[in-house]
């Protein structure tokens, strides 16, 4: 396997070092970034990036050390200071660490994927990207077009004192339009597909079926179009999301409130804590009965989707929501035994040289047994919200405000007049509690989202969360804007 | 000639003029950087992550007539570099010619680097410093029988740029942070401490601020939404002035109109007593004097006695809009255009303490978490009050209250405002504490 040698040596110095566990991940990342902008190239990056990262346990304290320096000099000097590290833990330390059983794993994994990225040209990427953008401004009034490409590709080893070597490589793909359209006094924001586009992994094929060009002018009209179009009213009343916007609704009030580090206190002092805490596993009425979520790091075509987590333990699915109980956490080695759960794959870290933790990974609402139209057409009144532009919830994940690019009045179970400034707010239980209907498997969707920020050094995570349109009653409709 | 991590500057000089000369494309930029970032977190007065992260990488900017590529990595051999350079040629190639595009920019003579930039101990602070200064505030905490989550932070960072134009520089800085979390059974308050130096920090004293607050803020009441006035302490004023930064003083949103100052250049937008300015000279916080194009940093007046100045230009946006370039170019490639990185907000003339005792009735802000854009043309900004929300009341903090969201203009709500005497670094910014008359609370929380 790749970097094997290169491993094992920073293995036998952690080892030599007193080391009571280690392991290691090396790491060859290529992103590709084309991105169009009022009709030239505003952005087109080619990056590659190569290191290693070394995380040891001594005396139940965590060390960790990471150079782009893969020399046998500098293996040795790094997975020493990893030991050095995790010797001042210890100086401050409670109980310690004690880790979950992995098991051994010699193993490789390869995203599937249908069409190989490398395989297409950029040139062609260039010109789809530039006729995709004309179509985007092609819309009278628009201010700013944008289109982008990218496609994301880790080649990644890992290996550990307790025998697992493990290679993957992870393809991820994805595009996105922008419309800004400014006048009238106002700034109104258009994107597509989603909220940022159409993120997951595989192959080229994602780009493909993201219809960009099929649906800019659209997103142009719209932007235009919302300048003018009337306020979202402000009130209690029902609303239906869309499947992006319920995908950033998971993300914010179940994905993060059930990461056992955030609920043992580990994000205290940035990420928050969760209302989520261990007493309530297994008892506490998260939603309503319709409402089943799952942590499935093998979903196919999810963002998060991979073989195996930064810390050697394979993907799995994990009940998170079971008939709207709380049923599960996202748990790692580290932490699992504290509520009990088993790990499910979902320790990752933004690279080779950053500390993998507990982090959202495919979170996905199952899919209920209504029709998009009907979620609608069961309506006598209510708003249709569509894609987030805004998105706050405080550090326990409770309270909520979230904010849309578009909606739409509901009226005799039809979309009627567009509503520009949608915003709704909420308490997470109660507002999954107002949850009363899902849509279909037909209209769910594996949304990735890939700026996930968390942890100190912050770093940026890639997550998915799949979901369905869904209605729900009594929503306080239209913050911010009134009194 | 390859370089390593121990490279020195003239080294990293040596190959950076190296590609230059090998490039054979109309213009060539290369940018290398460098950083050993440290940090050690703890929680319930334990460290629980600890980390030092090593990472490096060199970005080539390949220039042909009109057309630009960008390529990057992080190995820094022989064959990399040269392959690295190739990519970025060949992607260049590949562009369509962007009109606009100005060419590199001429950098000018050498920017020296400021006094206080860099401080040698504090590059080589041990993973021991650092866990000595948990175990400090963790005594703290355990004295008061509060538990505390927080970090201590140290880095060193290291720029160099070089451009066919003949642009040569290398910088190197210095930072330390600690960041205090004191938790208590309903309550928690807030510190912070940011300098160029692990040794300007007084983990104690802002121990001894977070822990007090977490004290006098137990048994926390609930307060009914509604407008208020609000003083809100730097942290908390920091995050809103980081919105306004990014959406309203670069070129790019002032030319497309998104910037809540297109086409009010010239107006008064805010305050008589509001200015605030980029300087990256600011003794509080000495930073690097150029910018990722190599041009010279200047000091920009953004807001000056409330009348909208200007914002911050690259060479791009300087030559579309035929401004003078003010060195706030971000590495390219490049999609959000200019930005100021080191916002200061010129202080008051009264104390924060005397800004307490003007308020009659009204609420204390240490912290707010999570604030977003709601609104960008207005400027109308959600979030939460965090770690450590009192109640004023007759000029004096009487009691701690529980967590509320909020909802408001920062634009207006500087139009209404009172600015502290005192400047502190927070983060990147310089800036005193406000008070805000008429702040819009819209809901509560239950803790």
């Amino acid at each position: 396997m790749r970097f094997e040698a290169e491993a094992k040596r920073a293995l036998d110095t952690a080892t030599a070092r007193g080391a009571d566990y280690a392991d290691v991940r090396f790491g060859a990342v290529h992103d590709e970034h084309v991105e169009v902008r009022n009709g030239v190239v505003s952005g087109f990056a080619d990056s590659e990036s190569f290191g290693f990262s070394v995380r040891v346990l001594r005396g139940g304290a965590w060390g960790f050390a990471s150079s782009a320096d893969i020399s046998d000099a500098e293996i040795d000097r790094v997975a020493a200071k990893a030991v050095e590290v995790a010797d001042a833990s210890a100086k401050v330390k409670g109980r310690g660490i004690s880790l979950a059983p992995a098991g051994k794993f010699v193993d490789t994994y390869r995203t599937p994927f249908e069409i190989d990225p490398a395989t297409v040209p950029l040139e062609d990427r260039v010109r789809y990207l530039l006729d995709v953008e004309k179509e985007v401004r092609a819309a009278k009034g628009v201010t700013v077009g944008k289109a982008s490409i990218d496609v994301w590709r880790n080649d990644k080893t890992f290996a550990s004192t307790e025998g697992s070597l493990i290679e993957q490589t992870i393809l991820q793909c994805g595009s996105a339009i922008h419309a800004l359209a400014v006048g009238n006094g106002d700034a109104q924001d258009r994107t597509f597909p989603g909220t940022c586009g159409l993120f997951q992994t595989g192959g080229y094929e994602i780009v493909r079926k993201a219809k960009l060009l099929e649906n800019a002018r659209r997103i142009g009209e719209e932007a235009v179009a919302l300048l003018t179009a009337d306020q979202c009213p402000t009130g209690d009343m029902d609303v239906v999301l869309s499947s992006d916007q319920v995908s950033l609704q998971i993300h914010e009030s179940i994905g993060h409130a059930l990461e056992l580090d955030r609920v043992m206190g580990w994000e205290a002092n940035f990420s928050g804590t969760s209302f989520a805490t261990l007493d309530k596993l297994g008892t506490f009425r998260y939603g309503n009965d319709l409402v089943n979520v799952v942590c499935d790091m093998t979903c196919p075509l999810a963002l998060a989707t991979h073989g195996y987590d930064d810390e050697g333990t394979p993907a799995r699915s994990v009940d998170l929501i079971r008939h709207g109980i709380l049923v599960g956490y996202m748990a790692g080695r580290d932490t699992a035994h504290v509520a009990n759960v088993p790990v499910g794959g979902v320790v990752r870290s933004e690279y080779w040289g950053r500390l993998p933790m507990i982090r959202i990974g495919n979170v996905n609402l199952e899919p209920g047994d209504v029709s998009e139209e009907q979620l609608i057409g069961d309506l006598r009144s209510g708003i249709y919200m569509e894609s987030n532009r805004s998105w706050s919830i405080d550090d326990k994940r409770l309270n909520f405000q979230f904010g849309c690019e578009i909606g739409y009045e509901i009226k005799d179970g039809k979309k009627t007049r567009m509503l520009k400034n949608p915003t709704y707010a909420g308490m997470t239980p109660a507002f999954w509690g107002a949850c009363d209907a899902i849509g279909d498997a037909k209209s769910w969707v594996a949304w990735g989202t890939p700026n996930c920020g968390k942890g100190e050094p912050m770093q940026t995570a890639r997550s998915s969360q799949g979901s369905s349109p869904a209605r729900f009653r009594g929503i306080q409709v239209g913050v911010g804007y009134g009194d | 000639m390859a370089i390593d991590t121990t490279s020195g500057p003239d080294a990293i000089e040596s190959v950076l003029s190296g590609v230059i000369a090998a490039s054979t494309v109309d213009e060539t930029e290369v940018l290398f950087g460098r950083s050993e970032a440290a940090l050690t977190r703890y929680t319930r007065n334990e460290i629980h992550e600890n980390v030092i992260e090593g990472d490096a990488s060199l970005s080539i900017r390949a220039v042909v007539g009109k057309r630009v590529g960008v390529a990057s990595t992080s190995r820094l051999d022989d064959r990399a570099i040269a392959d690295t350079l190739a990519r970025a040629a060949s992607i260049a190639r590949l562009s369509p010619e962007d009109p606009l595009f100005p060419g590199l920019p001429e950098t000018g003579p050498d920017p020296r680097a400021l006094a206080g930039a860099y401080d040698a101990p504090t590059a080589a602070a041990s993973p021991d410093a650092r866990a000595a200064a948990v175990a400090r505030i963790a005594e703290k905490m355990q004295h008061h029988q509060l538990h505390a989550a927080g970090f201590v932070a140290t880095r060193c960072d290291a720029v160099a740029i070089a451009n066919s134009k003949g642009t040569r520089r290398y910088f190197e800085s210095t930072d330390a942070s600690v960041n205090i979390k004191a938790i208590g059974d309903d309550s928690s308050g807030y510190a912070e401490g940011f300098a160029r130096s692990l040794g300007q920090l007084d983990f104690d004293a802002l121990a001894a601020v977070a822990a007090k607050k977490a004290l006098d803020g137990h048994d926390p009441e609930p307060l009914r939404p509604g407008a208020y006035t609000v003083i809100l302490e730097p942290p908390a004023f920091r995050e809103f002035l980081g919105y306004l930064s990014w959406a309203g003083f670069g070129a790019q949103s002032l030319d497309d109109g998104s910037s809540f100052l297109a086409g009010r250049i010239g107006d008064q937008v805010m305050g008589t007593n509001v200015t605030i300015r980029d300087d990256f000279a600011h003794r509080l916080s000495p930073g690097i004097p150029i910018d990722f194009e190599g041009v010279a940093r200047t000091s920009v007046p953004i807001i000056e006695s409330g009348i909208a100045k200007g914002v911050v230009y690259d060479s791009y946006y300087a030559h579309k809009l035929g401004h003078a370039n003010t060195g706030h170019a971000l590495p390219a490639p490049n999609s959000a255009g200019p930005l100021p990185l080191n916002i200061v907000v010129e202080p008051g003339s009264r104390s924060t303490a005397d800004l307490v005792r003007s308020v009659e009735h009204g609420v204390l802000v240490s912290r707010t978490w999570y604030i977003r854009l709601v609104d960008q043309k207005k400027m109308l900004i959600t979030g939460m009050t965090r770690d450590g929300v009192f109640l004023i009341e007759r000029g004096v903090v009487t009691r701690g209250l529980k967590n509320m969201r909020f909802n408001e203009s920062i634009v207006e709500a500087l139009g209404r405002c009172e600015l502290a005497d005192e400047q502190v670094r927070s983060e990147n910014m310089v800036l005193p504490a406000v008070r805000i008359n008429g702040f819009r609370f819209t809901s509560a929380t239950t803790f």
